[in-house]
């Protein structure tokens, strides 16, 4: 497709805001503008463009220029363009309007910003998110001053309970809850059996993987960091951190790797939707349901051990291509296997959505509408659940899905049976599309030649995981990435709930939670919860120091 | 091994910032492919009613309060398995700036506290594997010998004289 009049659009709007730069290489466009226009081109992109929000990253370049900096980074998908616009910041004084009230979809990455490296946000109200409430004041783990392993000295002391009182009752969910897998809290005030609101805090699981990704490892060393972001979807976040730096030094992939990755990253997208289909099966109280997917689920871990060695699909894949090849012996068996999936997935399928206690638990619950989802920039079965159609793998294709053709349901209601029924329709797509894969896979090399990784380039990827698009960022650096941004899809997804959960049932809570398949692991790499606490943490000022 | 282990362990399950492969590994485990619900392991909803905890992940801040907090909540006699890479020795997190590093840095944190765990067991591997885990409940059953290289038994003999 012929994108230059498309080109010329944007580059006359970042002309009519005035004092600022249009640089267009390959699918990004780079736009550097003034602070103060910040809000002006953002309200253009986001409303008048209808581009989507994809995240914004903050940036310590004190060391390269003596400014941070910060980039919002926008995604045209109709026309496959990711807009990166970067401000550059005062050091000392280091200040930025904020953009929330146009973008909504802004709130969590700016606070983001705010606790990692210090930048404030003018005209909202700033509080922290990321880091642990007892963390120190004035320290920031991304500036580049801040060793990875500075670890604040805190001790723990125990408490009486304090509950404060609300005028509604409050129903915790979590930390731990047997509904949940992962730590993560949720408050739900509720009226009767009506949930009225909802407060989350999560980040329980914020390991510091950036500043780690920054420090201590290699360029080839982050992509096995990468794939620890996440137990489920870590090919996907490996690959995205590999595009994004194959785009930053303009590395060529060889064909056949490309197909491996997308054979790969498809079976992961299978084993993902039907863990999740259990699951919600078993929120559900449809225990049957939930055994029977993860029987059928066993087939696919064991395609996923042929294909990489691991259960989990790590370790394959490197810049510039993969480890491991796909010989004739391993596609016989994968197909095999994979009729038998979906022989015996069909079969199931039919007879869940046949039961009517679970249809009728999953229509009308939940609902998102489609202007809540567009404002959020939603992303993934949750945005194609909510009549969004958006999927990187059509709108940007990457890997190998260029080559191949594959169906993207999208369901207009909105509610969980939407997302049920689109994630339900994916795994038989994914199934076709390696299929398809296999049946097409190239002959040739399966790792590029030579890979040198010049410094100060930058790179954006997006990768269409399970639950939406991963978008990786990247500055290269000397040996190792400079600034290494990960945003995960449930981080976009989260904001959402709060509409998905107002004025519903509170049976229907966990279900609705679980609808969007959050992963927290993905998104804490980052509300105070004040009820039924006894140990807590505080800043050790004098007194015993537990570790430090 | 233990005695007090011989019937069904219920275990609670401590997810303390792990990146889910762990996890997903451990329900795995319990539905019918490997079904290590004949052994008598249940997931239970509260440290309450758990023999077992099960921790994966090597303990972030944000996540070390609630921690002690279930662990404080579960009867003696108190067992702590520690669960994948991140678990037994913190992992590639071993020192990174929002987590404590794994089990042993918790353990010196829960004496200091007082707060007594009477077995720990390890199961290393970056994710588990089902059938460690399975092997594993062997062995708190006793239904298994711990399996320790001869390399391993001599040194150990070394230094205890």
């Amino acid at each position: 497709m012929d994108i230059s009049p498309i080109l010329k659009n944007y580059k006359k709007i970042v002309e009519s805001i005035g004092k600022s730069s249009f640089t267009h290489v390959g699918d990004t466009i780079y736009i550097i503008v003034e602070p103060n226009k910040l809000r002006e081109l953002a309200e253009i992109l986001y409303w008048k463009m209808n581009c989507y929000h994809r995240t914004c990253v903050g940036v310590d370049e004190r060391p390269l220029n003596g400014h941070f900096a910060l980039y919002h980074i926008f995604g045209d998908d109709t026309n496959g363009l990711h807009i990166v616009v970067k401000v550059y910041i005062d050091p000392e004084d280091p200040v930025v309007p904020s953009i929330t009230d146009i973008v909504p979809a802004a709130d969590w990455c700016e606070l983001e910003a705010y606790d990692l490296l210090g930048i404030k946000f003018s005209g909202r109200k700033l509080y922290r998110l990321v880091l642990p409430p007892t963390w120190p004041h004035g320290v920031y783990p991304l500036r580049k001053e801040t060793p990875y392993n500075y670890r604040p000295s805190v001790k723990i002391i125990s408490g009486e309970e304090i509950g404060e009182s609300h005028d509604k009752a409050v129903v915790p969910v979590g930390p731990y809850h047997p509904a949940l897998h992962e730590p993560e809290y949720f408050e739900l005030y509720v009226e009767g059996e009506r949930v009225v609101d909802v407060k989350y805090r999560g980040f329980h699981v914020h390991r510091g993987i950036e500043k780690l990704g920054e420090s201590r490892t290699t360029y080839q060393q982050v992509n096995f960091l990468a794939e620890r972001i996440c137990g489920i979807c870590g090919f996907e976040h490996s690959v995205c951190y590999a595009l994004a730096v194959e785009k930053a030094a303009k590395i060529d992939v060889p064909e056949r790797a490309q197909y491996i990755r997308s054979i790969v990253l498809e079976i992961e997208r299978i084993h993902s939707h039907l863990l999740w289909i259990g699951v919600a099966a078993h929120v559900l109280g449809y225990d049957t349901g939930f055994m029977h997917i993860w029987r059928i689920r066993e087939l696919v871990m064991y395609i996923a051990e042929k294909l990489t060695g691991s259960r989990k699909t790590y370790g394959i894949n490197l810049i510039g291509g993969v480890r491991k090849d796909i010989n004739e012996e391993k596609k016989k068996e994968v197909i095999e296997k994979l009729e038998i999936v979906e022989k015996d997935l069909k079969k199931l399928i039919d007879t869940m959505v046949s039961v009517p206690e679970l249809k009728k638990r999953l229509t009308g619950t939940g609902i998102l509408p489609k202007s809540e989802a567009r404002k959020l920039s939603v992303v993934g079965p949750t945005a194609r659940g909510s009549g969004l159609d958006r999927d990187i793998r059509r709108d940007l294709p990457y890997a190998a899905y260029s080559e191949i053709s594959f169906k993207v349901p999208v369901y207009s209601e909105g509610d969980n049976l939407a997302r049920f029924l689109v994630r339900v329709e994916e795994v038989f797509e994914s199934i076709s599309i390696v299929k398809q894969l296999l049946d097409q896979l190239p002959r040739g090399d399966i790792m590029a030649e030579s890979i040198e990784i010049p410094e100060r380039k930058m790179g954006v990827a997006a990768v269409e995981a399970p639950r939406g698009e991963d978008v990786h960022f990247i500055i290269t650096g000397r040996g190792k990435p400079y600034r290494w941004k990960v945003r995960a899809p449930t981080y976009n997804n989260i904001p959402a709930l709060k509409v998905m959960l107002r004025d519903q049932a509170l049976a229907d809570a966990p279900l609705t939670i679980a609808s969007i398949d959050p992963c927290f692991s993905c998104t804490d790499r980052i509300v105070v919860i004040k009820d039924g606490r006894r140990y807590k943490l505080i800043p050790n000022k004098g007194g015993v120091v537990l570790y430090g | 091994m233990s005695k007090f282990l011989k019937k069904s362990i219920w275990v609670f399950h401590l997810n303390t910032g792990s990146c889910n492969a762990c996890d997903i590994e451990i329900l795995d485990v319990l539905t019918p492919y490997f079904d290590a619900e004949r052994f008598g392991v249940k997931l239970v909803a509260s440290p309450r009613h758990a023999d077992a905890l099960l921790m994966t992940g090597p303990v972030t801040l944000e996540a070390l309060p609630k921690v002690i907090n279930a662990i404080e909540a579960t009867p003696r006699p108190r067992i702590l398995i520690a669960m994948g890479s991140c678990s037994v020795g913190g992992g590639i997190w071993h020192d990174t700036y929002s987590t404590i590093g794994g089990v042993r840095e918790l353990l010196k944190i829960l004496k200091e506290r007082e707060i007594e765990v009477d077995h720990v067991y390890y199961i290393p591997g970056c994710p588990i594997r089902p059938e460690a885990i399975i092997y594993a409940i062997g062995l708190i059953k006793g239904l298994v010998e711990k399996k320790i290289s001869s390399k391993v038994k001599k040194a150990v003999r070394r230094t205890s004289g």
